[in-house]
């Protein structure tokens, strides 16, 4: 058995801005010197999609790593530190059980099925406003989609739109460990807090027992029953907020970018929902968009290496689906293939993402929308990349087009 | 312990001794049964630990309760017996289940 501070492994400088533009090659180097380990400055990152599958086995050995996220960030006391470390994803145990419990039978397929109308309204909304344009930043266009869905979902007033998409984008580095963006999620957070305290006010003035109508009547139903105080309400909503924001719009951008040079896999989605939706989980596989970290709690053996209580572990969610030791031809965009292995893009074990289904029909409503109405689609590629760690994604995809 | 045999979509079985207290999931998994993935680890969240009850086990094995139904509306498959392998507890009275698991989990 050996200890994983004693091997020898590669360095992946996951935090550098210049790393998100091109990782691949960088993890392709790192698992030549070892098939499942590197170092990184944010913990050890596990480079290998089997060895994430495996040690996901053993979730409830490792935590998330938000304490320390805060630590670094010298961000304890502030509203973005307390959202951070009172959201669900740090939650554990019986707390987290709890949460979950609560907003399961919100997040179900049924459920998400329910909202495939909502969808289809905004995104038909949507692209007879931007569609004339003939060209734009798809980055931008998509980013109101998620964000006014949800806001239907939760009987949120339209007006309040352009300044939460502010907020969540501020909001969507929070995982980043990026100190220059502090401030504006500091300032995100109270905004969202406001806005949260505000739509939960307005809703239970006239909310009747029974009311079944949104998102916010399910929550609201177990808050007036006292099974969820008033702080762990204002945080679940903002957090729902922030999880369903740019997660959505960076997958769906980066999709648009694999089908500009995938026109015919393009052509077959405005014809074809369920292949769009095997064409979502396609372009999970290629460029999912997080990248977390867990902290081991209890020591961990793993293919005779030894994973000290105290570790941290990065998870390359996002780009691990390109593992060559997983899958054949790993950079080629195939929804139908054969062998297709399950993307990791919504992360593992008790803590997966619990919009996975809501996020899953929204991407693939969209995106046969938009193949639709917005043919033989161009660009020249992403303006930048968000950081690695945490939310990734482009920043910024120019696409010229034909509007049908 | 029980036996439980878990059947792939081209009809390879595979029987494993699984200790009364884990889930039928559970079973699978650290049995490194292929075609049933549990990625959520038994949340009852992801639906892609779904398999087919033999008919002879049905009864006791029951259905599932609302969340569970709500999840294994994932996919449109009519077959009955439908259910998450999560959310069945291995019992004595299971000795010798057969499960068949669907062409794929996602």
């Amino acid at each position: 058995m050996q200890l994983i501070s004693d091997l020898e492994l590669s360095h992946l400088a996951v935090d550098e801005d210049w790393f998100g533009a091109d990782p691949i090659p960088q993890f392709q180097v790192a698992r030549a010197r070892h098939p499942w380990l590197a170092t990184s400055p944010l913990g050890y990152v596990v480079t290998e999609y089997k060895s994430i599958r495996e040690l996901f086995l053993l979730d409830s050995r490792m935590r998330g790593n938000y304490d320390e996220m805060v630590e670094m960030m010298g961000a304890g006391g502030t509203p973005w530190g307390d959202f951070q470390l009172g959201h669900i994803l740090n939650a554990r145990g019986d707390r987290h059980k709890r949460l979950r419990d609560i907003l399961a039978p919100a997040f179900t397929p049924r459920q998400a099925n329910r909202h495939r109308q909502v969808m289809r309204d905004v995104m038909v909304e949507l692209l007879d406003e931007w569609v004339p344009k003939r060209t734009f930043d798809f980055e931008e266009f998509a980013s109101w989609y998620p964000i006014k869905v949800i806001c239907r979902m939760i009987g949120s007033p339209e007006e309040a739109i352009p300044e939460l998409r502010d907020s969540l984008e501020a909001l969507g580095r929070s995982v980043s460990v990026d100190l220059r963006v502090l401030d504006a999620m500091q300032k995100g957070t109270e905004r969202l807090d406001a806005y949260c305290s505000e739509l939960i006010e307005t809703r239970l003035a006239m909310h009747e027992p029974g009311d079944d109508n949104d998102l916010l009547d399910v929550l609201l139903a177990i808050y007036v029953k006292h099974e969820l105080s008033h702080a762990e309400l204002v945080n679940l909503l903002t957090f729902l907020l922030v999880a369903g924001y740019d997660t959505s719009k960076n997958v769906m951008t980066m999709m648009m970018f694999e089908m500009c040079r995938n026109p015919a896999v393009y052509a077959r989605c405005a014809a074809d929902l369920a292949y769009c939706a095997q064409a979502v989980d396609e372009a999970m596989r290629l460029h999912g968009t997080n990248n977390m970290m867990r902290i081991v709690m209890e020591d961990i053996e793993h293919r005779d290496v030894l994973i000290p209580a105290g570790t941290t572990l990065f998870f390359p969610w996002a780009i691990i689906g390109q593992d060559p030791g997983a899958i054949d031809d790993p950079g080629v965009f195939i929804p139908d293939r054969p062998n297709q292995i399950r993307h990791l893009g919504f992360g593992l074990g008790a803590h997966m993402c619990l919009g996975q289904h809501i996020a899953r029909a929204q991407i693939a409503e969209g995106i046969h929308l938009i193949a639709q109405r917005i043919t033989k689609p161009a660009t020249t590629g992403p303006r930048g990349w968000r950081p690695f760690p945490g939310v990734w994604g482009m920043e910024g995809l120019p696409i010229e087009f034909v509007p049908a | 312990m029980v036996k439980i045999t878990y059947v792939e979509h081209d009809g390879t079985p595979h029987q494993v001794d699984v200790a009364v207290g884990r889930s039928v999931m559970r079973g699978a998994v650290e049995n490194d049964i292929p075609g049933i993935l549990a990625d959520c680890g038994g949340a009852c969240a992801c639906g892609t630990c779904r398999v087919f009850v033999a008919a002879e086990f049905r009864s006791v094995v029951g259905g599932p309760n609302a969340i569970e139904e709500a999840t294994l509306e994932i996919d449109d498959d009519p077959r009955p017996g439908k259910r998450l392998a999560c959310q069945i507890p291995v019992t004595g009275a299971l000795d010798g289940l057969i499960v068949h698991m669907p062409e794929r989990q996602f």
